[in-house]
């Protein structure tokens, strides 16, 4: 018989012969005990448990260690402070950085010093790139690091935009994500529509008003005179007449970062925003500070009509209309709604919810967009808690690679190599080219064929082939001695899948215990430990969170 | 019951066959299992251009007397180098590797063709086009993957399609299972870690007695990872020796000559005419090539987007002459959400537009000259009076390519709210 017949045969006697799964028989399923509980935030509201976190948080309990995790606080732990230390663009301005990138300007001279400033020069996406997974995976703000990566999706920018995005990454990781964390949703919206990097991804800081016949007549009479052809005076006003506006960003503000695709809006709606924000750019230039900046000569003065409202062309020439489009736009009942789903999508299942996504919308209303608040609904509803959402979420290859590392509590000196491996599995940190963001959802990875992608990670990590990052002799020290090798695979399996382990993880891992110990006299922990690990970290149970 | 992960698609399919002497099933996915007639053979390599490629840069309108005036600075004439196709259109000189193609008449390319929805959202109209269901949000299932599930047998290949790429193209995506192929496992590197990790996804053969083992904690697999993994397991081995075994047996013949270009792209067409020349079953396949949302910067003759379409084009070309004369069971078909505005903005680029153009090659398809209607770019002939209007809705193409060169003829439930007509002139 082929696979797929197999396959299909197989799971028709199961369907025939199985009660559906959903059918629980008697009665509510048991609440979760503490141990689920603490496993449960550590893999929500964290980047998975260490080996004791799960025993740490049910010590403090559980409530007490959200309580933490909601309280804004400088400290990311030692460990990680000390980390960071080697990070020379990190938080750095937008002028700061491009020091970097300009000094890095490729030039003759000897291969040596030609690829120290081609290093220098990606300095600020190299370092970026390490920083964040570095952060996720050692910070004990653990849930700072989860909603910053929501952050970071939901306002996506991406270096693959070009070598001028380059420089201003770092601030805007700083000056947007990270600043207004747990701050307003309007904030981080503002902060986001007057950071340079957004303006840029999204081509805002070209988009200026179209010109004026008068304007036109004269582009084409100073051509005309200064090269003596009429045919290129009337080329320079055509390609002048189509200067204008560019709807890029006022669209993906609207479907992306607001109010969700087609919900409220129109194409008017969508010109009349790109309208609006003519002249939101950033300074350039020589010595410029690379920083927003409104210009009143780009922009296209008027009042305009967005979803039904009349905006005011603001009278002392600043960028007041904007502003209080933005104003408007975090205010509206269609963000709110947008941005409750997607939180309770993140925070709860693929499918959210849609009770608790008008709980959290509520919140958001009451609230004005208060981020804290919007978490802690969805902590303390029922369906978070719910085991139909527990252990079920696919983790996405971001969150899984993270997971990996802290699973093993990872001894980790650099992890530039972390970097080939996401960009396999299709997720490298800020080079999502779409405006959308990476997805959350298992639909967008769980593919045949990218898991094979997650068993060679699992592999190489275990096996201490990923240069920069290796797994402490520690770690295998937390089985006591006196335990037979026969019993090592449950100590490790309870160490990274405090979830427990199915009976076919099981079995498979009681085959290799087998296998190795007939062929070896004398068990080495170190050499059978690191098998174990390896295959625990690809089974099917550490794939979900 | 809905499906809602392949394993439950599996058990839904199977459960449907002994369903349907009592009756047809709702929903699109089964809409007419019966209906299909297939013959064996064929196969459609579907391209997808994301991020809405400009039609007017690759089916050039030199002719049209307004053309120069919408294009001050992204403007090409024949004396640039265009290809001339007729009269009226001429193919970027990117595009000389359909050259040869055109010259057999195996290229058709179809003016103002796409979607008829207005949508200028790059992730609403890519995700209506493949699933082909434009405005609806409920259908979660490509239309390659519908096409894959009406036409299931229990004798089908298990190698009916494929992803050339890490993550599938959302055509592709589904109830159905089709393996996307992750480059770097395509080693012996990687077939000793899906060696190693048989034991965890297993054959299948314990699944009977793992119902206990799924009963135990609620919907254990219900994510579908295991389902996944088995399948990874058992696919990516079957292509490693599809592909090698190939390879070997055409090792030393050089009568194609074909040169692919460097890079994934056209490694990933090689790869996938060794599998189309080792006939093994391969039905359906998808490819994707990012980065087409030319805002700023598209370039002209030469510049980003004519290096993409180099890429792309001579990818294709290579891939036309080696499949030789297997391209006449093979069909290449080459879309994109929509197309651009017919004014250039003031950055040398465009902005999301309608109306956009589609190509097919090989397959029969009657090429050598250019499909759809062409109304003219003055103003009142515009949609919107800015973009291309669609002439020709994308479903009919898909409708009529498949029954072409899939032998397939679609229910008229397969597209939610559309009743396909078939191109008559196409073939």
């Amino acid at each position: 018989m082929d696979p797929m017949t197999r396959l299909l045969s197989l799971t028709l006697a199961a369907a025939v012969g199985a009660a559906p799964l959903s059918a629980q028989g008697d009665g509510e399923p048991p609440p979760l005990n503490d141990r689920e509980r603490a496993a449960h935030v550590l893999n929500r509201l964290a980047y998975g448990p260490r080996p004791g976190d799960i025993e740490r948080v049910m010590e403090i309990g559980v409530e007490a260690w959200i309580e933490e995790q909601l309280t804004p606080s400088e400290d990311l732990g030692v460990r990680l402070e000390a980390k960071l230390e080697r990070f020379e663009t990190l938080g750095l301005t937008v002028a700061e950085c491009s020091k970097f990138v300009l000094e890095g300007a490729p030039m003759g001279e000897d291969p040596e010093s030609r690829r120290e400033r081609r290093l220098m020069r990606r300095k600020p996406v190299d370092e970026l790139m390490e920083a964040v997974p570095l952060r996720a995976a050692l910070s004990e703000r653990q849930l700072d690091e989860v909603m910053a990566d929501f952050w970071r999706n939901h306002f996506n920018v991406s270096f693959t935009k070009g070598q001028a995005i380059w420089t201003q990454l770092p601030h805007y990781e700083a000056s947007v994500v990270q600043a207004h964390l747990w701050g307003r949703f309007p904030d981080m919206l503002v902060a986001s529509a007057t950071h340079p990097a957004m303006l840029h991804y999204l081509d805002n800081h070209l988009s200026r008003k179209p010109p004026t016949e008068q304007q036109l007549k004269q582009i084409e009479r100073r051509e005309r005179q200064r090269t003596g052809s009429e045919q290129r005076g009337e080329e320079a006003a055509a390609i002048a007449a189509q200067r204008g506006l560019n709807e890029n960003y006022a669209r993906e503000l609207l479907e992306l970062h607001t109010l969700g695709v087609d919900n409220y809006y129109e194409q008017d709606d969508v010109i009349a925003v790109a309208e609006i924000l003519t002249g939101w750019t950033f300074t350039q230039g020589r010595n410029a500070s690379y920083e927003y900046v409104f210009r009143p000569n780009l922009h296209a003065e008027g009042d305009r009509k967005v979803l039904g409202k009349r905006l005011r062309e603001d009278e002392e020439g600043g960028n007041a209309q904007g502003m209080e489009l933005l104003e408007m736009l975090g205010e509206h009942k269609g963000t709110a709604d947008f941005v409750a789903m997607k939180m309770v999508r993140y925070l709860v299942a693929d499918e959210p919810p849609q009770d608790l996504v008008e709980e959290v919308a509520k919140t958001y209303r009451k609230t004005d967009g208060d981020i804290p608040s919007m978490v802690r609904t969805i902590i303390d509803s029922e369906e978070f808690w719910s085991r139909d959402h527990v252990g079920t979420k696919f983790k996405t290859p971001y969150e899984y690679l993270v997971s990996a590392l802290r699973a093993v509590d990872a001894d980790i000196q650099s992890l530039d190599r972390l970097e080939g491996y996401l960009r396999d599995m299709g997720q490298p940190v800020y080079h999502c080219d779409d405006p959308t963001g990476y997805y959350d959802t298992a639909y967008a990875w769980l593919d045949p064929g990218v898991m094979a992608l997650r068993w060679q990670f699992a592999t190489d990590l275990a096996a201490g082939k990923i240069r920069g990052v290796r797994i402490p002799d520690t770690l295998y020290d937390r089985i006591p001695s006196h335990v037979p090798p026969e019993l090592w695979q449950h100590h490790l399996t309870r160490m990274i899948l405090p979830g427990g382990a199915g009976e076919r993880t099981r079995a498979a891992l009681a085959t290799v215990t087998s296998e190795y110990l007939a062929m070896h006299r004398n068990p080495d922990l170190y050499e059978l430990g690191p098998r174990l690990v390896g295959l625990l970290l690809g089974s099917p149970e550490f794939q979900k969170q | 019951m809905k499906p809602s992960t392949r394993r439950d698609f599996l058990k839904f399919s199977a459960a449907a066959g002994l369903a349907a002497q009592a009756g047809p099933l709702a929903g699109n996915l089964f809409a007419a299992p019966a209906a299909y007639s297939r013959r064996g053979g064929k196969t459609m390599v579907v391209i997808y251009l994301r991020g809405g490629a400009d039609p007017l840069h690759m089916l050039v309108p030199y002719g049209d007397e307004h053309y120069r005036r919408h294009r001050p600075t992204l403007r090409m004439s024949l004396e640039d180098g265009l290809i001339q196709l007729d009269d009226m259109f001429g193919l970027h000189p990117a595009m000389g590797g359909l050259q040869r193609a055109w010259n057999d008449g195996a290229l058709a390319p179809i003016a103002c063709a796409g979607s008829v929805h207005p949508t200028r959202s790059h992730f609403d109209a890519q995700d209506w086009m493949e699933f082909a269901a434009p405005g609806n949000r409920t259908v979660r299932d490509g239309w390659l993957n519908r096409y894959l599930a009406s036409t299931h047998t229990e004798d089908a290949s298990e190698f009916r399609a494929l992803g050339m790429q890490e993550l599938l193209p959302r055509s592709l995506r589904g109830l159905y299972p089709v393996l996307a192929v992750p480059r770097s496992m395509n080693s012996e590197k990687g077939d000793r870690t899906l060696d190693t990790f048989e034991k965890f996804y297993g054959d299948g053969s314990d699944i009977m007695e793992g119902g206990s083992e799924m009963m135990g904690r609620r919907e254990e697999d219900a994510a579908g990872v295991v389902e996944s993994g088995r399948i990874t397991i058992e696919t990516l081995r079957r292509f490693r020796e599809i592909v090698s075994g190939q390879k070997k047996r055409q090792a030393g013949d050089t009568v194609s000559g074909s040169v692919y270009p460097e890079g994934g792209f056209g490694s990933a067409l090689e790869q996938i005419a060794l599998v189309i020349k080792a006939d093994a079953g391969l039905e359906v396949a998808g490819l994707d090539y990012g980065g087409w949302d030319d805002h700023t910067n598209q370039g002209d003759t030469e510049g980003r987007m004519a290096d993409r379409m180099r890429s792309v084009f001579n990818g294709l070309g290579a891939f036309y002459q080696d499949l030789g004369p297997r391209m006449k069971d093979t069909t290449v078909l080459v879309m994109t959400e929509f197309g651009r505005t017919v004014k250039e903005n003031g950055n040398g680029g465009t902005d999301h537009g309608h109306g956009g153009s589609m190509w097919v090659l090989g397959g029969g398809v009657k090429g050598g000259k250019v499909h759809g209607t062409w109304d003219g770019l003055e103003r009142s002939a515009l949609y919107q009076g800015r973009d291309l209007p669609t002439n020709t809705d994308f479903r009919d193409v898909f409708a009529t390519v498949m029954a072409n060169g899939l032998e397939f003829e679609p229910g008229a439930d397969f597209f939610p709210d559309h009743k396909p007509r078939l191109l008559k002139d196409l073939y």
